[in-house]
């Protein structure tokens, strides 16, 4: 389970409107409405983006009058299909999906197969992306890609559609490539 | 052989709680210097407090033979640069390398519209930080500006179709590669590209980040800097790296050229010779408690010139290609058949005392593997609200005082050997019985890199020892 215990809030006097804030937001908790920011409080994960990138300095964090408390159970769905969409996505499920909030994909997997559909939905079921909001972008679009759904590119830079991996690179490029280990590496990651 | 530690400063940042007390003040404490165990290691021509102006002179020398012509007086310019050099002995030798590129630039082309970008890995503020401490938006006349993971990308198209990189580093008609030799993390790149791995890091945005990061594994990754920089979109931009050399005694010269793989020859070939025997006496060690004290996250931090990382992982070689870490916190890689097993954090370090240290990567695996004492509130407190360590601090003590912490670590460790993380080149900065210990065994682990290990590491790059004055 991953506890926020913090809140994003703007400081409409000095809030431009900018929409910085909207476009670093990995749940879409912030919304650009009159030209100022808004945050939707329980859409919050209170990364550390919002707060850090506004040129206003008009956001900052504050703690939460009680905590939000996420999580997904993998043990609420089946196991056989969890296990065989980690495997389509090449993700071992015992291993990091976000390692800030020491969450597992088996955690994302499940969410996946609970509904999921976006980066979004997943970390607004897990609370992953609350810290550095990077790495598990990752792991999220490729159990999502891995499912069967097509990704689609959100408007302006929130993330980009991009998830090469070891097992895209072709035969050519691993014989093209042979000091790059792009074969043997395969073997590296956990079998299961 | 042992004289007073010389910590390096540590700059002021949101990211790290107020500068108290230094390891490097506690009783016993040493500063171990290096070319005393390790003649051979390449000296150094810049220690901090030195004279910059050295920098600029060997700046200046070595664009002396690099192709800058096709830059016009009309043309933009971006020089690259990565908030790590900046932490290197305080950031003024890459500052002013930095800056000298940029007033060599101007004089030799006549081009004046050159501009700054910062990088950095997750700590959005710290380019803001670096230009203002620097004074670099008055140097590069209001034309510095942070290029970070998460800011308008721009596409990249590449063998493995398309990656994306910060809109920011490639707005100008021109890039300059301006960077450092040093060591950082040696499990990721290997010595594999090193010289080119920003392309796919510090200049990426996040995604691509993740796809060197995670989604290749701990040799295959390195393809990936490849594949960014050969892109016809990054060559269309790209004149000359420019980079400072580094070694465990400080900045032992500057190096540019237009061919990248020459640099990252020649950053190979020092890294083993500089590098080599410091990882391998810190392999030596048995027991000890690490004292983080100096700016940065705890992996990258500087003790004995070189970075925590690589005590963290030092009992598994890892310039040896045939050797697979399973380390990098992330539990990626399977333990494999017929390795060494590495543990997530070198059981060797017996305790962890976080003097000083930024917030700024996931580090969870330190503390949930090694007892760690945080040293006074203001820590505690920054260490809590980190939305990048959400359990941090359920696995660790705090100790009220520099002094209190480490009588409570030499307690529990049941060691007096001391190793402080303090951004000190030149010198280990450590107990005097951890002193006696690496003096006793420098010379063990001497004979082992150049008698043993170091023609392996050549042969796998493809270079003959014989043809390498090491």
């Amino acid at each position: 389970m991953v506890e926020i215990k913090f809140l994003a809030q703007v400081d409409t006097e000095k809030c431009t409107g900018c929409g910085k804030c909207a476009n670093v937001c990995p749940t879409q908790a912030i919304q650009v409405k009159d030209k100022k920011a808004q945050v939707e409080d329980p859409q919050c994960l209170a990364c550390p983006n919002c707060v850090d990138i506004c040129p206003e300095e008009a956001i900052r964090k504050i703690p939460r009058v009680e905590p939000l408390v996420f999580g997904v159970d993998y043990r609420e769905v089946d196991q056989t299909e969890l296990v065989e969409l980690c495997r389509k996505a090449h993700l071992h499920p015992q291993q990091w999906l976000c390692l800030c909030t020491a969450t597992r994909v088996r955690d994302g997997a499940a969410a996946v197969l609970k509904g999921a559909k976006t980066p979004e939905e997943i970390a607004l079921m897990t609370g992953i992306r609350s810290g550095c909001s990077a790495y598990c972008l990752m792991t999220s679009m490729r159990l999502l890609e891995a499912y069967g759904v097509e990704l689609e590119q959100p408007k302006g830079y929130r993330w980009y559609k991009t998830t090469q991996t070891l097992w895209n690179v072709s035969e050519e490029m691993i014989k093209k490539y042979p000091g790059y280990f792009l074969e043997e590496d395969k073997d590296v990651f956990r079998p299961f | 052989m042992l004289n007073k530690a010389s910590p390096s400063v540590i700059r002021d940042s949101r990211y790290g709680p107020p500068v108290g007390k230094r390891a490097a003040d506690l009783p016993g404490m040493v500063g171990l210097g290096v070319a005393a165990i390790f003649p051979d290691i390449p000296k150094a021509l810049y220690v901090e407090g030195g004279d910059v102006s050295i920098i600029r002179k060997a700046t200046e020398s070595a664009l002396e033979n690099v192709k800058i012509d096709m830059i016009r007086p009309q043309h933009t310019v971006n020089i690259l640069t990565s908030q790590y050099g900046f932490m290197i002995m305080g950031g003024y030798a890459y500052a002013e390398m930095v800056k000298t590129i940029k007033e060599v630039i101007e004089r030799k082309t006549g081009c004046s519209n050159i501009r700054l970008r910062v990088a950095t890995g997750f700590r959005i503020r710290e380019p803001e930080e670096i230009i203002r401490h620097y004074k670099l938006d008055e140097f590069f006349k209001g034309k510095a500006s942070p290029a970070l993971f998460l800011e308008k990308g721009v596409p990249i198209e590449t063998e493995l179709g398309t990656m994306y990189g910060l809109a920011k580093i490639y707005d100008a008609d021109w890039i300059i590669h301006a960077h450092h030799g040093e060591l950082r993390e040696l499990d990721m790149h290997r010595m594999m590209n090193r010289a080119i791995k920003p392309f796919s890091m510090s200049y990426a945005r996040m995604e691509t980040r993740s796809i060197h990061h995670m989604n290749f594994g701990p040799r295959s990754s390195n393809i990936i800097p490849k594949l960014i920089f050969e892109s016809p979109f990054v060559q269309s931009k790209f004149t000359f790296g420019c980079f400072l050399q580094t070694s465990p005694q400080g900045i032992i010269g500057v190096d540019a050229d237009n061919d990248m793989y020459a640099i990252d020859r020649r950053l190979m070939v020092l890294a083993f010779k500089s590098y080599g025997k410091i990882r391998e006496l810190y392999n030596e060690i048995r027991e000890c408690i690490a004292v983080m004290d100096g700016p940065g996250e705890p992996r990258y931090m500087i003790g004995g010139g070189t970075t925590f990382g690589n005590l963290t992982e030092a009992e598994l070689d890892l310039f040896d290609l045939d050797n697979i870490p399973v380390s990098l916190g992330y539990g990626l890689y399977q333990y494999p058949p017929h390795q060494p097993k590495l543990k997530s954090v070198n059981p060797s370090i017996k305790a962890l005392v976080m003097n000083h240290f930024w917030l700024g990567v996931p580090q969870l695996e330190l503390a949930s593997h090694i007892p760690t004492i945080l040293v006074g509130m203001d820590m505690a407190d920054l260490v809590a609200s980190d939305s990048m360590n959400h359990k941090f601090i359920d696995y660790v003590v705090t100790a009220g005082n520099l002094e209190t912490a480490m009588t409570f670590a030499r307690r529990l460790a049941n060691t007096d050997k001391v190793i402080a993380f303090d951004g000190a080149f030149g010198a280990i900065t450590c107990s005097e019985p951890l002193a006696e210990y690496f003096i006793e065994r420098a010379p063990v682990v001497s004979e082992r890199v150049d008698n043993q290990l170091m023609p392996g590491w050549l042969r796998q790059r493809g270079i003959d020892p014989a043809t390498v004055n090491v």
